[in-house]
């Protein structure tokens, strides 16, 4: 299978604190790959690090994205290439439409389109096409007119940040199944989560804990140790290899 | 001479349609309308129940139009008043008279295509009667000198459950110096909206005063500025809402957007002397939100390209 995300030795600083740390991860070309990790383990720090926010510029590694060194990039040459990033807590914008909106990141406009991914996403057409992407809109709304801008822009690589916080258990399972369409469209999905629950749609899973990888494998596996170990951790922000080697 | 008034009118026209007019309003007798260039009115369509009647002065014209009782005028009024040399003063005194459930909208594009150095005045007197609405939009193109000084004054008086919206748009082109002041009361039931929307760049400089007077039981206002300011621009919004009477609510809502060297000040004052009024404010001054830029950046827009957007919805 061939590489589409890259990731080696990636370090960020955010004052003397190292928010990410030894990160090393490889994404398959047509796959999805979960990070999964506790509140405050470095995932949305990571996920703007890829996407090259301002003030993420990483201390160290290389972020290679189809092969080309996308590390000194700006956001918009990585968009331009094919990488997008849905955010965990998405902007407002006052004045602007949820279709303007969702036409902006897609290369055919048309409304059909946006019609199609706002139905992904459980909303109406008729009722949100008008509406503004602005505060007036709820959480749970503007998250899934994120998902919905990012889903119609098919982008050949999309990092959702928490894409099931804030939304309800009954449209959970819609979203997981929007994931799913991501990868069945043709885009590679990194997804990053807290819920373990989530993670079962994935092909690979990675846990993260205090800004570096410590544990891959099946998602299955990945659940199974972050159910048993990690949402009842007793060291959290510190990995447990870290504690048994302060123990010894 | 003939020839002449031609011309004017075919470059009126021009730069009516360079605002963003539709000039095939001004062919359509169902649109009312009326064109005014320096102190030339070029052209003048009334309809059933409405009446205008201008009268040229030295440096304008004044326009009084009345809007009969008990009529609703179907299309929007276009309205377009400009100097078209780079220099010179262009006063038009208003009144507008919308009697007893009589309604009306009405859209003015101001055209100064050519701008070195023009001063325009606009002295705006609004009645409106009871149960009666009037909605105009002002759109105002400056061409990209910034030589033009534009001072619209309003004042108004808003009857028993009518309603009263006004809206000032200047974001193609440069500003120039930009007055703008309302005084407004309203009445029992009464509704009035002020928007204002402008886009500074270079030295322009913009001040704005917006006032709504609450005079009548259950009366409302809601002011909202939105300025976006780059360059070396000024800006300073005063919007003011006094509250006399019982149930009557206002809110104030300014943005001002600073990039660059620019300046804004924003000062909301809300009055209320009435136990059971009710009036609210927010003024928000900054930059543009670093994360709504690099939201449309990862969207694919170039950075300019986002900005652009982000203040087109601003000041939609």
């Amino acid at each position: 299978m061939e590489e589409i995300l890259k990731v080696v030795d990636l370090y960020l600083k955010k004052g003397n604190k190292e928010i990410i740390k030894n990160f090393n991860i490889t994404v398959e070309r047509g796959s999805i790959s979960v990070v999964l990790g506790v509140n405050g383990a470095g995932k949305s720090s990571l996920a703007y690090v890829l996407m090259g926010l301002s003030g993420y510029k990483p201390d160290k590694g290389k972020i290679f994205f189809k092969g080309i060194d996308i590390t000194d990039k700006t956001v918009t040459e990585r968009a331009k290439l094919g990488m997008t990033l849905a955010w965990q807590t998405p902007a407002s914008f006052e004045g602007l439409t949820v279709r303007d909106y969702i036409q902006i990141g897609m290369k055919n406009k048309s409304v059909a389109l946006v019609k199609e991914a706002l139905e992904k996403v459980a909303l109406d057409p008729i009722l949100y096409l008008n509406r503004t992407v602005d505060k007036s809109l709820s959480g749970g709304e503007r998250k899934r007119i994120e998902l919905a801008a990012v889903y119609a822009m098919h982008p050949e690589l999309v990092i959702l940040d928490e894409p099931d916080s804030g939304i309800d258990i009954l449209s959970l399972e819609k979203i997981k199944k929007l994931i799913v369409d991501f990868k069945e469209t043709g885009s590679t999905v990194l997804l990053i989560t807290h819920r373990d629950e989530v993670a079962e749609i994935a092909d690979t899973a990675f846990l993260m804990c205090s800004g570096e990888i410590i544990n891959q494998g099946s998602p299955a596996e990945i659940s199974n140790f972050f159910k048993d170990e990690c949402n009842h951790c007793d060291h959290k922000g510190v990995p447990e290899k870290v504690v048994q080697e302060n123990v010894k | 001479m003939a020839t002449k008034i031609i011309d004017e009118y075919a470059e009126m026209m021009k730069a009516y349609e360079q605002s963003g007019g539709n000039v095939g309003e001004f062919s359509n007798p169902n649109v009312p309308s009326i064109v005014i260039s320096g102190n030339k009115v070029l052209g003048k369509n009334e309809v059933k129940g409405l009446i205008i009647e201008p009268t040229p002065t030295k440096d304008g014209v004044d326009v009084k139009i009345t809007v009969k009782k008990g009529t609703k005028i179907l299309y929007p009024m276009a309205l377009c008043f400009g100097v078209l040399p780079k220099e010179g003063v262009q006063i038009i005194n208003m009144e507008a008279y919308i009697e007893d459930e009589a309604g009306m909208n009405a859209v003015s594009h101001c055209v100064f295509p050519n701008a070195e150095h023009i001063v325009h005045k606009m002295n705006y007197k609004v009645h409106l009667g009871n149960h009666s609405f009037f909605r105009y939009k002002e759109i105002h193109f400056h061409g990209d000198k910034g030589g033009v000084e534009v001072v619209p004054y309003t004042e108004g008086e808003v009857g028993e459950n009518s309603y009263f919206e006004s809206t000032f748009t200047l974001k193609e082109g440069r500003v120039g110096k930009l007055d703008i002041k309302y005084d407004v009361d309203v009445k029992k039931g009464g509704k009035l909206e002020l928007y204002s929307k402008v886009w500074a760049k270079g030295d322009d400089e913009v001040n704005i005063e917006e006032k709504g007077n609450l005079k009548g039981e259950e009366a409302k206002a809601l002011i909202k500025s939105r300025v976006v300011l780059q360059d070396k621009s000024h800006s300073k919004v005063l919007s003011v809402v006094n509250a006399y009477a019982p149930y009557s609510r206002g809110h104030v809502d300014c943005m001002e957007v600073v990039q660059d060297e620019s300046v804004a000040e924003a000062v909301p004052i809300v009055g209320v002397s009435n136990s059971l009024a009710k009036v609210t404010h927010e003024a928000a001054i900054g930059s543009l939100d670093s994360k709504e830029i690099e939201t449309l950046e990862a969207r694919g827009l170039t950075e300019e390209e986002a900005i652009k957007a982000v203040v087109s919805g601003l000041l939609k």
